[in-house]
């Protein structure tokens, strides 16, 4: 038992041996899930990070408590790593639109793919439209073809299947409307100033 | 949170032979550019293995760290104070997961990362060892651990690599209200009884050397890290870093009246540095390999929960997961 001067502490139960750690398997912490949020409404989705969970469904919802408490959020949503297509990363002046092959896909039934651009090194993906194809390679081509990248650079290009995202449904964007009322985690909520100058006013002699 | 702490001890320079020395030249000329590496960029084995090292460390300080403030959110005095300090709480936890996600992005898994942290290879903060034995303990630590541990973060906001730098944005951006918010806790007591400012003298007095420690040994013992700072893994030497703390904080525990239990600390107004008594290091290294009063403690509390989380996990596997390393 560890002696502790947290009550809870010592309330905790036996479980194996102190010191000793069962080696995690692969695995243990799951896969991981790339998160997108909308800081505000008619802003693209960018790219936050990743949060580790066992599926879309509770993604989504580590992606909510890990990224979206403290900020204005509008809209949220996941999808697993590996579904993200990646391009090649380019630098200097070089757009990937100049080192990405012209690939048409096969015919069959067009799928609905969203790009992510990299305008700069060292920022964020951001999300700059749809496109339909039946590759991933050919809806960045595509990308580029309908210039949803506005001319800009484009330094690394992620494609995701429309399909494989979890979005915010209509209902669920009301997660975020009290998120202005929780003042107590506001740094504009700890106004002590007013208490300081009392006390320094009546330290003077 | 985080601190100078040990992370650079023990490099040597001499793995830097064997690596390609025309990519070691585009990747320097890019950090003297100011461009970020990114996870897929080629890099340094050591600059790999420090990095991973740093950001790791971090994040475990960053879980350890909710410990000590944790245990008093139950007993935080008044409503508004509870669901203050819980939202810190559990902004730090946050911390840690954005952190442990930056250092994974280098190649290490989370499950090594949470395994070397209970079986003590990797180390955290080392101000996390120490009990919080009153509320003013608590206040010190959501006022001024933070603030030491926000200057250094936002010394290594400005690295050299992307995803840790991303993750430092959003984390000193919480970390506003956090710094707010202990000061206000100790305005309160500051300006309370005679009893609440005994009690947070005592407290000063407790976590002052842990706090000189915690920005990581003096530039005069510590291990070399030109290189790390040329490549901006490390942003400032350790004692720029404890002095920057120190001028900016200083007059503010003074202001409230408070004595700093270290009889030289003071200004040299020509050079504009502090002067202090050296902190004790041997305690320092003490403490970091295991004999504090808390280590045994906070691993164990770790271990345990990492044990009594392990079913949930193992029932929540899916058996289409694979691993892919995050991408950004
Ligand atoms: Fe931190
Ligand atoms: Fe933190
Ligand atoms: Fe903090």
């Amino acid at each position: 038992m560890v002696h502790s001067l947290d009550p809870r502490v010592g309330r905790l139960p036996t479980i194996g041996t102190p010191g000793m750690v069962v080696p995690k398997v692969p695995l243990d912490q799951l896969g991981t899930f790339e998160v997108f949020v909308q800081p505000k409404e008619g802003k693209p989705f960018q790219h936050e990070g990743i949060v580790h969970a066992p599926d879309l469904e509770l993604a989504y919802v580590l992606a909510k408590e890990t990224f979206t408490r403290r900020f204005t959020c509008t809209s949220l949503y996941v999808v697993e790593t590996r579904h993200v297509y990646v391009s090649p990363t380019t630098e200097g002046g070089v757009s990937v639109a100049a080192v990405l092959p012209a690939i048409t896909g096969p015919d069959g039934e067009p799928l609905s793919f969203e790009l992510f651009m990299l305008p700069k090194r060292g920022k964020q993906h951001v999300h700059i439209g749809t496109v339909m194809a039946t590759l991933p390679q050919e809806a960045m081509h595509r990308g580029f073809q309908q210039n949803l990248h506005g001319g800009k650079t484009v330094y690394n290009l992620w494609a995701v299947r429309t399909t494989d995202i979890r979005f915010t449904t209509p209902e669920e964007k009301e997660l975020w409307l009290t998120l202005p009322e929780k003042k107590f985690r506001d740094a504009a909520e700890y106004k002590g100033g007013d208490k300081l100058k009392a006390f320094l006013e009546k330290q003077r002699p | 949170m985080y601190g100078g702490g040990n992370t650079f001890e023990g490099i040597k320079n001499d793995g830097l032979a064997q690596e390609n020395p025309e990519k070691l030249a585009a990747f320097e000329a890019r950090i003297a550019r100011g461009e970020k590496i990114e996870p897929t960029d080629w890099m340094p084995q050591l600059y790999r293995k420090q990095l991973i090292r740093m950001i790791e460390q971090h994040a475990h300080s960053e879980i350890i760290g909710a410990l000590p403030e944790g245990t008093w959110i139950t007993r935080a005095p008044g409503f508004k104070r509870k669901m203050a300090l819980m939202a810190k709480v559990q902004d730090e936890v946050g911390h840690a997961q954005l952190l442990y996600s930056a250092a994974e992005t280098l190649g290490k898994s989370r499950e090594q990362m949470i395994d070397d942290l209970i079986t003590g290879k990797s180390k955290y903060s080392n101000i996390f060892n120490y009990p919080t034995f009153t509320w003013a303990d608590c206040c010190f630590i959501s006022w001024l651990v933070d603030a030491g541990a926000i200057v250094n973060q936002l010394a290594n906001a400005k690295g050299s690599y992307g995803p840790y730098c991303r993750a430092l944005d959003r984390i000193c951006a919480e970390e506003s209200f956090h710094l707010k918010y202990g000061h206000h806790c100790v305005i309160y007591l500051a300006t309370g009884t005679a009893k609440q400012r005994a009690m947070f003298q005592e407290a000063l007095n407790r976590w002052w050397p842990p706090l000189m420690h915690f920005f990581g040994p003096s530039d005069k013992i510590s291990a070399h890290t030109e290189i790390l700072m040329r490549w901006k893994v490390k942003m400032s030497s350790n004692d720029d870093i404890r002095n920057q703390f120190l001028d900016m904080y200083v007059p503010k525990i003074w202001e409230l009246g408070f004595t700093i239990p270290d009889a030289n600390l003071k200004k040299n107004e020509e050079t504009g540095k502090w002067e202090y008594t050296e902190p004790d290091w041997e305690e320092f290294k003490r403490v970091i390999n295991g004999d504090g009063p808390c280590n045994k403690e906070r691993l164990e509390v770790r271990r345990i929960a990492e044990e009594r989380g392990r079913w949930v996990r193992e029932a929540l596997k899916s058996p289409e997961s694979a691993y892919v390393m995050p991408l950004a």
